[in-house]
């Protein structure tokens, strides 16, 4: 039994301990965000937060995830109603800034690379509040891979990065 | 109304009244076809049914089906929307449902390609149909004629009195029957029949308009169901264990290690070799290490990656195949050649390219006891793979039903219904008596999916003294490239359709002419295309080899290339500026548009050829030209070429289209850009690997692709042109116009000229130190 905290949640979890956690959180916790691209660590589909750093999620082993946190794409909105202590019936309601970035941006193509992209941006803009383009090609290019998108939605992504940086700005002076 | 009235070729009835709601169902007049009427065993959608197409509610809201999927442009969910809601002068956001892409809930038939331009007429037609329909209905409850009425947001206004269209429908159950022809489970699928009045283009108020995609929020808020999380109650989790090489046979199963993997199960079928597991953990390492203990045949029939241009011109055969030829061939090109001052004769080869989803292929499939037949998967053409899957298990069409769900893009792979996985979760599914998800490996996906034709052009064109194109002559060569075989089948030995052959069109080994010749101020004129085989498929004891198949502006975009590097070495030739060249040997207005619309937005500076510069950076412009489905583009890239090291870097894309109508501007701008980002990938990093056994490349370290470090800056021009009167195609072309561009700009600005792709490092440097 390996305990994990998921999006806030303790969750014990009867997988053999070098499962890698993508299997866990799509199969046993059905967090489906995540997505399986390569089992490599060469594309960030399968991205995930664990203590706040992205961390690919497809060789990461359960058992190296104990006793740690993991925020899902689907932990997005709690994570920022939790940092901005919203009171729950606003949180319940609200999207994480980079989730409506996203949409207010029509960032996705097919959409499947999003869930890294999300979860990088989050990453990144809890570090810096407003990168600049190379500041971001830089956090999409360095790490242990590249984060791909065969759609080729990267300008997409770069606006939306900044639109969700102004918004995180704006709503933290306010 | 009468309960049977004509609405121009369509006919509308009143099936009964009703105390609540109330509806309009438009289906279909099927042409009469054996035993189609039949109820199968499942509940496939009769295409007959009332119901299968557009239904008007009491409540004023719009339901659509179409039987294309949405495949990661938005179209199926924005676009076709908007037409819909255009010929019915209804609001976007009165059509509260899209039911798409299932073959058991959509009527058409018929694939995800050319959508705009080949699926478009029919929902806009269908739309007309239907819009009539409510005229007729309000005519007669109004009592004012049909040609005195006014719509305006789905309330028709006649004779001072208004009537919604839910208002029309309520308490009563109305079918409209709409004529149309073809075979649903063909590769296009059913084409509505018949002329209704369209809206005229200059009444538009919903295209034209951004509408937002309406999957978007569930995909990024994680609640979209994508095929990858489609799970059935009892399912197992499969891997598969390939043949070692694109010809191999079984020798040997490796023995399942029961010590270590209780749980798990070994299925043989012919050359069909997987393992399931109750977990996916566990069907990963238990297929490994099968896998380690499989033996197989050992087979060389490749030519191997170093030596396929080589193959292609000396060893393949190109005469099996009818030649094609253009159109637009005229005049004397030998003696007008001849004739001409300067002269240009030059080979181009381009590699063969991968589809590369960022997500594998998979599929789920249930093979029920009934003998009723579930497949779960990801297509372009539900219809085709469901036919296909029929044929495969000797199975009556109508016992199978494909689901569509969102999942990673694949560019054309499975247009003719196969992504590639489906076949081999049927196949283990019927096995076991269980349903299975077949998930393929990074490694499958590059190494058993099909690939983008590989092609070399030959060309000869020369110029006159006053800097005009006197002739152009260009020879094509392209293997097959609509291989739509479920491979799963082919290993275990079942029933699929014929390899291309050289019999028939669509799926035989001949090449078109797929790229329209745009100068026509050239005298003469002499385009052809050969085809032959798909390499090593004939000499695979396992009839596979390098099977081919079409991605994003297949074909055109193998021919596009090698044109438009020819037509800017001949500007060179010519002493002119390659976009004034082009412009000055265009007649078609809208050609010229796009070329004049990329100059004015590029900064490009008219100038001749200047000689290439020696050390550190140089930089180029270059430029490119297509007429593809219907839309008209060009792309101007500007580019730095480090003269150490050969490497490019593009740091400018601009990028004009003119579609006709522009339908939804902002998701075209989003699917150019990304096709521009397609483009410097395949100019710059793409290239199949393989062996004389079989495919190399293996992961994204061995087929690279672009990534945001290789963004250069986009630049967008739409060019509405609402008196065209038809919807061009928006989303290929563009991964196809970086390239010849980019080749382009490395001559412009290094006096060398790059005839392959991709424009590596080490292939620039080449040509700089030859
Ligand atoms: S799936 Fe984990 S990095 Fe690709
Ligand atoms: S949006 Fe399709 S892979 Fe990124």
């Amino acid at each position: 039994m390996t305990t994990v905290t998921v999006n806030g949640v303790r969750r014990e979890i009867q997988a053999p301990t070098d499962t890698p956690l993508l299997y866990v959180l799509r199969n046993d916790l059905e967090l489906t965000g995540p997505q399986f691209g390569c089992g490599l660590a060469q594309c960030g589909a399968c991205s995930v937060l664990l203590n706040g750093k992205e961390v690919r999620s497809c060789i990461m082993t359960l058992g190296s995830a104990a006793g740690k946190e993991v925020t899902t794409l689907e932990g997005l909105p709690a994570r920022w109603a939790k940092q901005k202590g919203l009171p729950d019936e606003e949180a319940a309601k609200t999207l994480h800034p980079v989730q409506e970035a996203w949409i207010e941006e029509q960032t996705p193509l097919c959409g499947f690379c999003q869930n890294g992209m999300m979860i990088k941006a989050t990453e990144l803009l809890e570090r810096v509040s407003s990168p600049t383009v190379t500041e971001i090609k830089d956090a999409f290019t360095s790490g242990v891979s590249p984060h791909l998108c065969r759609c080729g939605s990267y300008t997409a992504i770069i606006q939306a990065v900044q639109r969700a940086g102004a918004a995180m700005a704006k709503r933290s002076q306010a | 109304m009468s309960d049977r009235t004509k609405v121009l070729g369509a006919a509308l009835s009143r099936r009964g009244f009703v105390k609540t709601g109330g509806v309009l169902l438009a289906g279909f007049a099927l042409p009469k076809v054996e035993g189609q009427q039949k109820p199968g065993l499942v509940d496939a959608l009769n295409p007959g049914r009332p119901e299968s197409w557009i239904e008007i509610h009491a409540d004023n809201t719009i339901l659509i089906r179409t039987g294309r999927s949405d495949f990661g442009q938005g179209t199926i969910f924005t676009a076709y929307r908007q037409i819909v809601a255009e010929e019915l002068s209804a609001r976007f956001e009165a059509i509260a449902t899209v039911v798409s892409g299932d073959t058991d809930r959509t009527p058409d038939g018929g694939g995800t390609f050319d959508l705009l331009s080949h699926g478009m007429p029919n929902v806009r037609k269908a739309g007309a149909y239907v819009y009539q329909a409510l005229l007729s209905l309000a005519s007669d409850r109004l009592g004012v004629p049909k040609d005195q009425l006014t719509v305006e947001d789905g309330v028709v206004s006649g004779g001072g009195r208004s009537v919604s269209y839910g208002d029309l429908v309520k308490n009563q159950t109305l079918n409209l029957t709409i004529p149309v022809k073809g075979d649903i489970s063909s590769m296009f699928g059913l084409t509505v029949e018949g002329d209704p009045p369209l809206k005229p283009v200059s009444q538009y108020t919903v295209v034209g308009k951004s509408f937002p995609n309406s999957v978007t929020v569930s995909k990024v808020t994680a609640k979209e169901t994508w095929v990858t999380d489609v799970r059935l109650p009892g399912m197992l989790h499969a891997r598969m264990v390939h043949p070692r090489t694109l010809g191999s046979k079984l020798i040997s199963v490796g023995a399942l290690d029961k010590n270590r993997f209780p749980n798990s199960q070994v299925v043989v079928k012919g050359n069909l070799v997987g393992v399931v597991a109750p977990t996916e953990w566990e069907a990963i390492k238990a297929a490994q290490q099968v896998a380690s203990a499989t033996t197989w045949s050992d087979w060389k029939g490749l030519p191997g990656d170093q030596r396929l241009f080589q193959f292609l011109k000396e060893d393949a055969d190109w005469k099996k195949a009818p030649v094609a030829t253009a159109r637009t061939n005229r005049g004397d090109v030998p003696s007008a050649i001849a004739a001409s001052s300067k002269k240009l004769s030059a080979t181009y080869q381009l590699p063969f390219l991968k589809h590369a989803p960022i997500g594998p292929t998979m599929a789920v499939a249930d093979v029920r006891s009934d003998g009723a037949v579930y497949v779960y998967t990801h297509t372009q053409n539900p219809q085709a793979l469901r036919s296909g899957i029929a044929l495969m298990l000797a199975t009556p069409v109508d016992h199978v039903v494909v689901r569509t769900f969102a999942g990673a893009g694949h560019y054309g792979r499975s247009n003719g219904g196969n992504a590639g996985a489906e076949d081999e979760a049927v196949i283990l599914s019927q096995a076991l008596g269980k349903p299975v998800r077949v998930q393929w490996t990074r490694q499958d996906d590059l190494q058993w999916s099909t690939q983008s034709s590989a092609a070399i052009s030959e060309v000869e064109l020369g110029v006159d003294a006053k800097g005009a194109l006197t002739a152009y002559k260009i020879n094509h060569f392209m293997p097959a490239m609509q291989d739509d075989r479920l491979v799963g089948a082919i290993l275990a030995g079942l029933p699929t359709i014929p390899a291309p052959n050289e019999i028939g069109s669509l799926f035989g080994i001949a090449n078109s002419m797929h790229d329209p010749w745009v100068y026509e101020a050239t005298p003469a004129v002499l385009e052809s295309s050969f085809g032959t085989m798909q390499i090593g498929q004939s000499s695979s004891p396992l009839n596979v080899g390098l099977r081919d198949h079409s991605l994003r502006t297949p074909g055109q975009y193998q021919q596009n290339f090698p044109r438009e590097v020819a037509i800017t070495e001949a500007a060179v030739l010519a002493g002119v500026d390659p976009l004034q060249f082009r412009i000055q040997h265009a007649r078609e207005k809208r050609v010229i548009g796009v070329l004049e619309s990329v100059r004015q937005n590029s900064g490009w500076e008219t100038r001749t050829h200047r000689p290439g510069a020696g050390e550190g950076v140089s930089r180029g412009q270059g430029v490119s030209v297509m007429f593809r489905s219907g839309t008209y583009w060009a792309c101007v890239a500007q580019i730095a070429v480090n003269m150490t090291s050969g490497a490019i870097k593009v740091e400018k894309i601009t990028v004009a289209v003119d579609p006709g109508i522009v339908i939804n501007p902002a998701q075209l701008k989003r699917q150019v850009e990304g096709g521009a980002v397609m483009g410097v990938s395949i100019a710059l990093l793409e290239e199949l690997r393989f062996d004389e056994s079989g495919v190399t490349s293996a992961d994204w370290r061995s087929y690279p692709i672009a990534t945001m470090a290789d963004l250069p800056e986009i630049k967008v021009v739409l060019i509405n042109r609402p008196e065209v009167g038809s919807y061009g195609q928006g989303s290929e072309a563009a991964n196809a116009l970086a390239a010849p561009a980019i080749a382009g700009a490395l001559l412009d600005a290094t006096g060398k000229v790059a005839r392959r792709l991709p424009m590596k490092p080490d292939y620039v440097q080449s040509l700089l130190r030859a």
